[in-house]
């Protein structure tokens, strides 16, 4: 076929076409946005399909919702923790030194233990390495901040890397960055491309899509190169967490340092005792309780001794603005290795000399440690002499300075002006005395020192000047509003002064009380009302009865719980000279004051006792001078401690209920009384009308009051103006403040979802726990938070095995994991667990296992079963190929939730994949629900109609009778039900089924039996092995192994073996019919035919006939005529047939023509009629015509 | 891998002891239980305590010596469920119930516990009052829920006064996991005062009695005040007579401060006539008042417990003076939780008058979570 040319493409230079081209050409194209340039393309085809995706989108938005927690981070959290773990020889030591040599210009050339390093201004990171072990590998998951994982890639992945992914997966998933080293052993560039991206991507489905894997492309000198490795310092320094659940709940340690402080003594004597061993480390995860109880992994649960801070010895840099760290902020931590050269102990100084470490140390560290060290020091030796003890006897507690200063020289002197006397006097201070008006036991056991005795008068004058300063002190701070404390200090140099001014001294007391109650009516807010109740109330007391005075104020001072009654006993001897009563009343009301001045400091040594040695505080009581143990029938105590046990608060029999004082006292508790000036609703309503722009005569005629006001402050003084205007600016402020909450609620809220709502509550949360403690020292916060992640602590443990100590290497993670409440118990554990699918055998029952849970390693006996459809668990043999099962284990408590791994065995290093199983803590309980089948089998031995005994299923009349009414079955399927029991044989029982049995039948009963938990706990004491075999741990072992180890073979039983099968030919009788029955059978059913053929008797046979010939020619003439005959009737027949066929036609033909003609007429009839109807139709239109 | 347990002396605040051993799971052994006594050893009601509390936990050991002088208690977990108990009139129900508000939520399953004996007394808290003032506290915590409640009146319910008992009562209450931290704090103006009027086998005059004297006091001071009177009768009335007054007040932010008062069981002591019980209630609650904070007084363990056992979050309260019951709570709570709280004394200012000095307790909670609780 010949090449057809097509026509070509010709553009059009004018017509409308042409002209609309030029038109865009020129404009460009106008319209940026495509929906608005081309609106049809983008309109909504279909409002189902716009749902789904809106759908899919919102769907897509709220999966990246994470639940949130309140952010617990400390304001200077620890350093974080990075583990490097790779397999061997794939350069983990050479990335961790090259980092450290990026961060601090230091070269460490042996990596052992943590080594911890400020990077930057607000991050410290702790690199550890993990070898190969697999319980390394376990532990550290478990501290894990960030996960360096190298992998070779001129090899591909090995299976340390996936057990380690599945570690991590299980304990909580830490920040994991990939890191491909020995790139350079690829010569191709394409196939080092290849491998890249192949490895990204099988990295990727394992951690999750776009996972960061870096690149080391090469070695330079034995180390990476230093772009490369600053960028990955870059990555790990802005690296932000997630919060893992295990970690967070939990305070944990990486300890850095290990001290062993046993007596060296006692070492001798005996090298194996149990060690005290003191840990130190940087706390982490979240605040740790003193005493508590702890896990190491590897060794096992130990109850801390003791807990302290120490300074930090990696500090972070001051706040500075600058950005980048000096050489001197660089710091280096890592006591293991042999860096850190000078560390300090709470008590200690300890100076490690390694033989090749310590110069380069030197230059930078030690001088200004010890500097520091002493300018740390912050308690002076003469604090520390009098903290310490002396104890003469063993077991006697110790001499306290303060004891003998006590009885020696305890008298100081300080001149203090007596406003009674009006004279200069000198006060005797004993240093116990504050101690002891503080410690309210401490006071009751002086009660029975003789009053006569003249330095216990002095003490007593000494008191009541105490007393009265208070009180003065008190009336000072009710008129100007300044702190209390500072008064203290002021007193001394103003004392003189004050006490002239104030009231004279034996004025009357009922005098000065109604001067109080005038002046709180004059300046209406200077008198405290309850204090105004207080005294009234004394007075009408004192002036009631004068003896029962004491009694009263003591059962007052039940209210606080002081008991400082030898103050009160003491009050009435003294100053005889003037008005007893009254002055005892002046006493005993500053004295009210001082108790309520006292309440605030005292409330929570009431509570806890004094803070520092709140054990030895009840053993205080019971010596006397550190010698003597005194051993007087403690009445109080024991009166309490059997006392009745009951929550009521009896009330406060001082407050008298009908007085008007009392009432008076609680009026603004109640929306009757008056509100605070935020909260009235007048003030509130006023503010509103200020606030909006119609209420003009409002704020006019505020502004007017507000002048009017002014005019008349300026009558009062400029001191009072001050305040004013501080109050005045406060107001403003806090009017502000609310507005601007009232703008918030009103316009803010409008889209807030409920995740938004919850986030915002989480972080007021978390804003609240920040500013709680934050202005308190350590030493007491510690008291109430326990210590908070961050600090560097030193642990004590007094009983760890000293293989922990002999056998220790650094090399291997020293882990203390706090247990939470109930976590040290052990009890029963019910479990979800799902044998991995990389694990190539399937585990069976009461197979030892190895479970890392929680911060444990340890071995256990599982049981494995399912639950069936009523909710009752099944034993299983082994565990399912792959579907979860349930796994019952006896073990330690560990929350629900809480995921774990199990593994056969640590030892070694095997090829297969180890990780045997996963799975997470259902349930603990203290009992088990596990059940397997059980069916017991007997025979019968006698039927009769339904009924019938059975034996062998029991053995005792007993037994039967605890399973009277069970059911049983045979098993052809007839069901029955056990009746009662036999008395003989025994255990032979009657029972009744629906039909009747054969004696050939088996009945079985089915039931279920309880499986009990072998109850075993064997934690992997893998530390404690010597070192370099610290990987072969090995336990209980299983009975396969145990059967290989000792070449034991099963003997089967006999029955269970095959056999070839012989058959002996079978034989049947014939089927026998009575013949009764024979005859009783219908003709049908009677086995007739079954029946062989007997002779037949001669006399019924027939005869045979022989014709003659004539006969038969007869015969065969007769039979040629019938045949020529039926020839000729076939033939005439035939022809009649034809004949009859014809006929039929013709009739049919004419019935068709008849048909046609009757037609014909009937059309034409009806023609005929039709058109009469038609005419008569028009005529009727047309009218009746007139003639008809 | 055992449990480093506590040892104690005495009998007094065995409940405290036993419900934070069950709760942190440390082993507590009590020794010289009333051993100076002329009848050593533990009472009938303790007995029967124990014997409640074995029956709300699976696995607990409890090993009492042969004169019942020491105690030693291995918790079990609890488990919770449906519990039905006789307890022992020596004490009324609420001696038991203090103890299950403490341990309800933090069961396996739900707790629906039946209580028969004595309803109401003189040295324990009412039911009557618990049900008002106990289970608001708790619903800050956010233990709330359809099923928590504590049911005074079943179907064949009756008041039990002491001596005789005979009542009974059906504490229901769901399963937290976790609790939430509180901040109680500003404890608001009281709006409205309520209160019960009780009286079985009396002259129902009684109650009308009670609430004319009651309201004659409280009248000064809000006139929000409405007092119901509950008469009993018949089979419902237990088996002794008395009669009696709860009083609880609101505050705006929903707390309540409670008092009540007690005629003298029949047989013991003067008996009292129901115009001085009213004024004595009253003045109570007046005094309740003065303490003021926001958990009553009776409570004050109870939310301090709840508050010890919440996450690992600041949690504030403020209470009225702390009663010697409380004090002692917290230095258990201390040994238990190795938990202290800040404790600051507020002062009233000068020019106000809102009662005495409030304490505000403040903690970080343990970041307790129930244990026992299954997963599915």
């Amino acid at each position: 076929m010949p090449f057809k040319k097509q026509k070509q493409h010709q553009q059009k230079h004018s017509g409308p076409k042409a002209e609309k081209k030029k038109l865009k050409k020129q404009n460009g194209s106008t319209e940026e946005d495509e929906r608005k340039r081309n609106p049809k393309a983008f309109a909504v085809q279909s409002a189902v399909r716009m749902a789904k995706t809106f759908h899919r989108a919102q769907d897509i938005k709220t999966k990246k919702h994470h639940v949130p927690v309140v952010d617990r981070t400390p304001l200077e959290p620890p350093p974080i923790v990075i583990v490097v773990v790779g397999p061997p020889k794939v350069g983990k030591s050479t990335l961790i030194r090259c980092l450290i040599k990026n961060f601090t210009r230091q070269k460490l050339t042996d990596i052992c233990g943590p080594v911890t390093i400020v990077s930057g201004k607000k991050r410290r990171l702790t690199f550890m390495e993990c070898n190969n072990d697999i319980n390394s590998m376990i532990d550290l998951a478990k501290v894990a901040d960030l996960v360096l994982m190298l992998i070779d890639a001129s090899f591909g992945f090995e299976m340390e890397t996936f057990e380690f992914l599945n570690i991590c997966q299980v304990h909580g998933f830490p920040r994991i960055m990939g890191v491909l080293t020995h790139l350079d052993a690829f010569k191709n560039n394409k196939t080092l491309r290849k491998t890249k991206k192949n490895l990204k991507h099988r990295f990727w489905t394992e951690v999750y899509q776009g996972a960061k894997l870096f690149y080391l492309s090469g070695m330079v000198y034995g180390e990476y190169q230093n772009q490369e490795v600053k960028n990955l310092g870059r990555f790990i320094s802005v690296m932000k967490f997630r919060p893992l659940v295990w970690q967070t709940s939990h305070p944990y340690i990486l300890a850095d340092r290990i001290e062993d402080l046993t007596d060296p003594e006692r070492l001798r004597t005996d090298p194996k005792c149990d060690r005290t061993v003191s840990l130190y480390g940087y706390l982490r995860g979240t605040h740790l309780k003193n005493k508590g109880q702890v896990h190491i992994p590897g060794v096992g649960d130990f109850q801390m001794s003791d807990v302290n801070f120490l300074p930090d010895p990696c500090p972070l840099p001051g706040t500075q603005k600058k950005r980048a760290l000096n050489e001197k902020e660089r710091l280096l931590y890592a006591p293991m290795a042999g860096v850190g050269g000078v560390v300090y102990d709470k008590d200690a100084v300890y100076i490690d000399l390694p033989a090749n470490h310590v110069k380069q140390l030197q230059e930078v560290r030690p001088t200004t440690e010890l500097v520091q060290s002493l300018i740390e020091t912050h308690v002076t030796l003469d604090a520390k002499m009098a903290a310490s003890k002396v104890s003469l006897f063993s077991g006697s507690a110790g001499l306290d300075p303060t004891d003998i200063s006590e009885v020696q020289e305890g008298l100081r002197e300080i001149h203090v002006w007596d406003a009674h006397t009006q004279t200069q006097r000198r006060k005797v201070v004993f240093t116990g005395l504050e101690e002891e008006e503080d410690d309210v036991s401490g006071s009751s056991s002086d009660e029975d020192d003789d009053g006569s005795d003249q330095e216990n008068q002095e003490e007593e004058d000494d008191l009541s000047t105490f007393l009265k300063e208070v009180r003065d002190k008190s009336e000072k701070a009710t008129k100007g509003s300044t702190p209390p404390v500072k008064k203290r200090k002021l007193e001394e140099m103003q004392g003189e002064e004050e006490v002239i001014a104030e009231a004279p001294a034996f004025a009357d007391s009922e005098d000065e009380l109604e001067r109080g109650e005038a002046d709180s009516e004059g300046e209406g807010e200077a008198e405290r009302a309850g204090d105004s109740g207080h005294c009234s109330k004394e007075s009408e007391e004192d002036s009631d009865d004068e003896e029962d005075g004491d009694e009263d104020d003591e059962s007052m001072e039940e209210e606080i719980g002081a008991d400082d009654s030898d103050e009160e006993e003491e009050q009435g001897k003294y100053h005889s000279g003037t008005f007893k009563w009254k002055e005892g009343l002046q006493q005993k009301a500053s004295a009210a004051f001082l108790r309520h001045q006292e309440a605030a400091p005292n409330l929570r040594k009431l509570v806890y006792g004094s803070v520092v040695e709140a054990e030895d505080s009840e053993e205080e009581e019971e010596e006397l001078g550190g010698l003597f143990r005194v051993n007087r029938p403690q009445k109080s105590k024991k009166v309490q401690a059997d006392a009745l046990d009951c929550s009521h608060f009896n009330p406060d029999i001082s407050h008298n209920w009908e007085l008007e004082e009392m009432l008076n006292s609680i009026r603004d508790c109640f929306v009757t009384g008056q509100w605070e000036e935020g909260q009235d609703a007048a003030t509130l309503l006023k503010e509103d009308g200020k606030s909006s722009g119609g209420g003009a005569f409002c704020s006019l005629y505020s502004e007017l009051k507000s002048e009017s006001d002014e005019d008349e402050t300026d009558d009062e003084d400029q001191q009072v103006k001050m305040d004013d205007e501080e109050v005045q600016k406060n107001k403003r402020l806090e009017k502000k403040r609310r507005l601007k909450e009232r703008f918030d609620t009103e316009y803010d809220d409008g889209d807030a979802t409920y995740f938004d709502d919850l986030k915002e509550e989480m972080q007021k949360q978390a804003e609240l726990n920040r500013a709680e403690f934050e202005d308190m020292d350590d030493e007491s916060r510690v008291q109430y938070e326990g210590f908070r992640p961050g600090m560097y602590v030193r642990l004590e443990i007094s009983s760890l095995p000293c293989e922990f100590v002999t056998n220790f290497d650094p090399h291997y993670p020293v882990i203390i994991g706090g247990l939470g409440t109930s976590e040290g118990n052990v009890g029963y554990l019910q479990m979800r667990l799902k044998k991995h699918r990389w694990y190539e055998r399937i585990l069976k029952t009461r197979d030892p296992l190895i479970l890392s849970l929680g911060w444990r390693r340890f071995q256990t006996i599982p049981l494995y079963h399912i639950e069936d459809h009523n909710g009752r668990h099944r034993l299983l043999k082994y565990t399912p190929q792959h579907m979860h099962c349930g796994a019952s284990i006896w073990g330690p408590i560990t929350p629900q939730g809480t995921g774990f791994l199990a593994v056969q065995s640590v030892s070694g290093v095997k090829a297969n994949f180890r990780i045997a199983a996963t799975g997470v803590v259902l349930d603990l309980d203290k009992s088990v629900t596990i059940v397997k089948k059980l069916k017991l089998i007997g025979y019968p031995y006698k039927i009769f109609q339904n009924t019938c005994f059975i034996k062998g299923m029991f053995n005792t009349v007993l037994e039967v009778a605890k399973f009277e009414g069970a059911s049983i079955r045979t098993v052809s399927g007839v069901r029955g039900q056990i009746k009662k029991a036999l008395s003989t044989p025994p255990g032979a029982f009657r029972a009744t089924f629906e039909d009747r049995l054969l004696m050939s039948d088996i009945v079985f009963l089915r039931s279920w039996y309880p499986v009990s938990i072998p109850q075993l706990y064997n934690p992997v004491t893998s530390l404690l092995l010597p070192v370099g075999q610290k990987d072969s741990w090995s336990g209980m072992r299983t009975v396969g192994q145990l059967k290989h180890d000792l070449g034991v073979r099963n003997k089967p039983s006999i029955d269970s073996l095959y056999k070839p099968i012989t058959r002996a030919p079978r034989h049947f009788n014939p089927l026998h019919i009575p013949k009764e029955l024979q005859k009783a059978l219908p003709f049908k059913s009677k086995p007739k035919l079954l029946q062989p053929k007997g002779k037949v008797p001669r006399d019924l046979k027939r005869a045979s006939v022989i014709r003659e010939p004539h006969e038969r020619k007869v015969a065969e003439l007769l039979r040629a005529l019938s045949t020529v005959h039926h020839y000729k009737k076939k033939v005439a027949q035939r022809a009649h047939h034809a004949k009859h066929k014809e006929f039929l036609q013709q009739k049919e033909k004419d019935e068709e023509a008849k048909m046609k003609r009757m037609k014909d007429a009937r059309k034409k009839l009806y023609r005929i009629m039709g058109q009469k109807d038609q005419k008569k139709q028009r005529s009727s239109l047309k009218g009746t015509p007139q003639d008809d | 891998m055992a449990s480093h347990g506590l040892t104690y002396e005495g009998c007094n605040f065995l409940r405290q002891r036993l419900v934070l051993s069950a709760l942190s799971g440390k082993r507590v052994k009590i020794k010289n239980i009333r051993s100076k006594d002329d009848e050593p050893g533990l009472r009938d009601f303790e007995a029967n305590f124990i014997r409640l509390l074995d029956k709300l936990t699976n696995g607990s050991t409890i090993e009492i010596n042969q004169t019942g002088t020491v105690l030693v208690y291995q918790p079990g977990l609890l488990y919770g469920g449906t519990v039905e108990h006789d307890c022992n009139p020596q004490r009324s129900i609420g001696y038991y119930l203090e103890a299950l508000l403490m341990l309800g939520p933090f069961m396996k399953s739900p707790l629906k516990a039946t209580l028969r004996g004595v309803t109401n007394d003189l040295t324990d808290p009412t039911v009557d009052l618990l049900k008002s003032t106990a289970l608001p506290v708790m619903k800050k915590f956010g233990i709330d829920g359809e099923g928590f409640d504590i049911k005074v009146r079943t179907s064949w319910y009756s008041r039990g006064m002491a001596p005789g008992g005979g009542g009974e009562v059906v504490f229901t209450c769901p399963v937290r996991k976790t609790v939430r931290p509180v901040q109680l704090t500003d404890p608001g103006k009281i709006k409205r005062i309520r209160g019960v009027a009780y009286s079985v086998r009396v002259s129902p005059q009684m109650g009308n009695r009670i609430v004319e004297s009651a309201r004659g006091i409280l009248n000064q001071f809000l006139p929000d005040i409405y007092i119901y009177t509950d008469h009993m009768k018949g089979a419902n009335s237990g088996k002794s007579p008395g009669f009696g007054l709860t009083l609880v007040a609101e505050t705006l932010n929903g707390y309540f401060l409670s008092a009540e008062m007690l005629s003298t069981p029949q047989g013991q002591g003067d008996p009292i006539l129901p115009e001085d019980l009213g004024r004595n209630c009253a003045k109570l609650l007046l005094e309740e008042i003065y303490r003021g904070g926001c958990v009553d007084s009776s409570n004050q363990s109870l939310a301090l417990l709840l508050m010890t056992l919440g996450q690992q979050d600041v949690s504030k309260v403020l209470l009225g003076p702390l009663s010697p019951y409380t004090i002692e709570f917290l230095r258990h709570i201390r040994d238990f939780f190795q938990i202290m709280f800040k404790i600051e004394v507020q002062k009233p200012l000068e020019d106000e008058r809102k009662g005495g000095d409030k304490v505000l307790m403040t903690c970080v909670g343990v970041g307790y979570s129930n244990i026992s609780k299954t997963l599915k």
